[in-house]
């Protein structure tokens, strides 16, 4: 699909936030905003992008928002739609958290409202640690990966939400990249016209926890679908489709060396020969996984 | 009309009646039969309510909440361990200012597991901002849990609203109920206006980062808010009347024999009636002594317990409740309101059973003491037989 970013406009975000230069969420809170378009609310969840909006009572966030404690987005939401529709209203709800908040203090409520298949949005801004709270551990920082509670390098491997998700049987699951903004869009727009529990996982690359220069967001964003690090794909009602740009992962031979992805990082300067092994081990697990789901 | 009914069929019922709109459920005894009431009523197409079976209480106060300022009518209860798991969104709740109303039946809190009835649960949330009322009867429940609608969503107040009963002895207790027809309680409970509704048309947003000044100004207007609802309740409460003819809102709080007594029993839910009957029998042996039973713990009367018990010689506050280390959470509140010399009595903990005997020798003894000016500040009573408890601590059987 062709689409001309430019001449999208969204008020989902104004100027002034208080994010730091070379932020991915505020990347990823435009291309919400120019696919989901001004019928939103949205509900965030204790994070980075609780800060981002600025100070109250003012607000950089277009949108209306109900910001909430960590474990209590995916409930929040859960009432704000059924509420909503009780007045009548088609508006798309949208739980905006951060992978703390999805894959380890939230999960219970998101999976419990992915279970109940309620009628939102979800999505996951995953930047793979707890960036706002100073960059710490989290269940989906990679292995390998320097944070201030792993300083010798994580020992397991990230948490697989998009397998979980799966097996909740829901009708849309999908991936993104901040460097993919058409995918995202599309994506964000296929998922805004289906019904029932959506999640969407968009990796956010964050310049200042993963070590990198903050005018290289988009290229890192990029490496990671390149080297396959980071899949692109979608699962909607059991239809599995992979986003042309990570296709060529489904071959070990035509993937992109995994080195031009870490040695960008200075999260990875502990990396041993052993734990990228270990890492190149979880990509080829990744895609083993994912070709089997498409037989 | 009249129904012979449980305390939590009263709860249910009072949610039917207030037309409500979106409930989280979930289990935890002794609340149970409210949630699974109402998840008939909607099977039976008695209640248009969304029923969200949440998996846990954290989450069913999120539903509530999220429900609660997009603009309908939301409700839930629980006990125990699972209003201590709900205890943050229980504060995230009053400090969005969204009105919605939780009905908590009392029960101990763990370790070790107990399921009987104790009050320190609901006291336990007393600093985080609601309006907090507790029922002494299903009657006073079912009451109480209708008005907690009117008055959070009076824009005077614009705060969650809790109702407490005590478990089992209140909650699985069926008594004559008196309940209201459904065109007097829409009458009394118009449809739900709020000042602010996230919504897309409003453009409303709420509880992101709040600088020093500008919080300590919130949490100054909740305070506020408590405060000035007061006049709130009691108006609510007079109207309230029309529909229960029989009912007594016009105060806060419930005096009992007080006007000539020297001496005065302070007491809160279901026991106030037992404890009545001790004052009753205390009244024939000639004994100056009335019962005052505290209704809402938010806001506290200050002036109608100042007026009540001011000028008494000795006042005796029975805790079903702890703040451990300092005995009860009444006994600290009536102490820190009137200058009367105020004992704190710590019983009926976990379920221990309190009756009017225990009641009458209590009081008797209390004023025995207060006669002599020698009386402990805070005493731990056990009923019956037990006269003397041998208390061991881990470390003292070493």
């Amino acid at each position: 699909m062709s689409l001309a970013l430019r001449d999208l406009r969204s008020k989902s975000l104004l100027p002034g936030t208080s994010a730091c230069p070379g932020c991915p969420e505020n990347m990823a809170m435009r291309m919400v905003g120019m696919a989901l378009g001004n019928d939103v609310v949205m509900v965030v969840v204790a994070g980075c992008s609780s800060v981002i909006q600025g100070i109250g009572p003012k607000n950089a966030y277009g949108y209306p928002v109900l910001n909430i404690a960590f474990a209590a987005g995916s409930a929040a939401a859960s009432g704000m739609w059924r509420a909503l529709r009780q007045r009548n209203k088609d508006t798309t709800v949208v739980v905006w958290a951060g992978d703390g908040g999805t894959a380890d203090i939230g999960f219970a409520s998101l999976s419990g409202a992915a279970e109940r298949n309620e009628n939102f949005i979800y999505l996951c801004v995953d930047n793979e640690a707890y960036m706002n709270s100073g960059g710490q551990r989290s269940g989906s920082t990679p292995h390998g990966a320097v944070t201030s509670t792993t300083p010798e390098g994580k020992k397991e491997n990230k948490k697989e939400l998009l397998f979980l998700m799966l097996d909740h049987h829901i009708p849309y699951v999908a991936t993104a990249s901040v460097g993919y903004p058409h995918d995202l869009i599309d994506k964000l727009r296929r998922a805004k016209n289906i019904e029932g529990f959506r999640y969407i996982q968009v990796l956010t690359p964050d310049p200042y926890g993963w070590l990198f220069d903050p005018s290289r967001t988009a290229e890192v964003a990029k490496l990671a679908v390149q080297t396959c690090y980071w899949p692109l794909i979608e699962v909607s009602h059991d239809k599995v489709t992979v986003s042309n740009e990570s296709l060529h992962c489904l071959k070990k031979e035509t993937r992109r060396p995994l080195r031009d992805f870490t040695s960008l990082q200075g999260r990875y300067k502990r990396l041993s020969e052993q734990d990228f092994q270990e890492l190149e081990k979880y990509v080829d697990y990744l895609w083993d996984r994912i070709s089997k789901l498409m037989d | 009309m009249r129904k012979i009914i449980s305390g939590n069929e009263a709860v249910a019922l009072a949610v039917k009646l207030a037309r409500v709109g979106v409930v989280g459920i979930y289990p935890i005894t002794p609340q149970t039969t409210i949630i699974e009431e109402l998840a008939e009523m909607k099977l039976r197409g008695e209640v248009s309510a969304d029923v969200v079976r949440v998996e846990s209480e954290h989450s069913a106060m999120g539903v509530t909440l999220g429900a609660a300022v997009s603009g309908v009518r939301a409700f839930t209860a629980t006990s125990s361990q699972g209003l201590l798991y709900m205890h943050e969104m229980v504060w995230w709740a009053a400090g969005s200012r969204a009105p919605l109303v939780m009905v908590v039946a009392t029960r101990a809190v763990g370790a070790p597991w107990n399921i009987w009835n104790e009050n320190t649960d609901f006291m336990s949330e007393r600093d985080s901002g609601w309006i907090m009322a507790f029922a002494s009867s299903p009657q006073e429940a079912l009451d109480l849990t209708i008005q907690a609608f009117r008055v959070s969503e009076d824009p005077r107040v614009f705060l969650p609203m809790m109702v407490g009963m005590d478990g089992f002895v209140l909650s699985h207790t069926k008594t004559n109920v008196y309940i209201p027809s459904q065109e007097d309680v829409d009458e009394f409970l118009p449809p739900r206006r709020q000042p602010y509704v996230i919504d897309p048309e409003t453009q409303e947003s709420m509880g992101n980062i709040f600088q020093p000044f500008d919080y300590m100004k919130l949490r100054h207007s909740i305070h506020e808010s408590i405060e000035s609802s007061q006049d709130v309740i009691r108006e609510i409460g007079r109207e309230y009347e029309k529909l229960n003819p029989l009912s007594d809102y016009k105060t806060l709080n419930v005096e009992y024999k007080l006007e000539d007594a020297d001496y005065a029993v302070v007491t809160m839910g279901a026991w106030s009636l037992d404890a009545m009957e001790a004052v009753d029998r205390l009244r024939q042996e000639g004994v100056n002594v009335g019962l005052y039973r505290v209704r809402y713990i938010r806001p506290w009367a200050t002036d109608e317990i100042m007026r009540a018990l001011g000028d008494k010689k000795g006042v005796i506050v029975f805790d079903r409740a702890t703040s451990l280390g300092r005995g009860g959470p009444l006994y600290l509140e009536m102490k820190a309101t009137i200058d009367s010399p105020v004992k704190g009595v710590v019983t009926g903990l976990g379920g221990v059973s309190i009756g009017k005997k225990d009641f009458y020798h209590v009081i008797s003894k209390s004023i025995e003491e207060f006669r002599f000016k020698s009386f402990r500040e805070v005493e731990w009573y056990y009923p019956g037989e037990v006269k003397e408890v041998e208390l061991g601590t881990p470390r003292s059987s070493i």
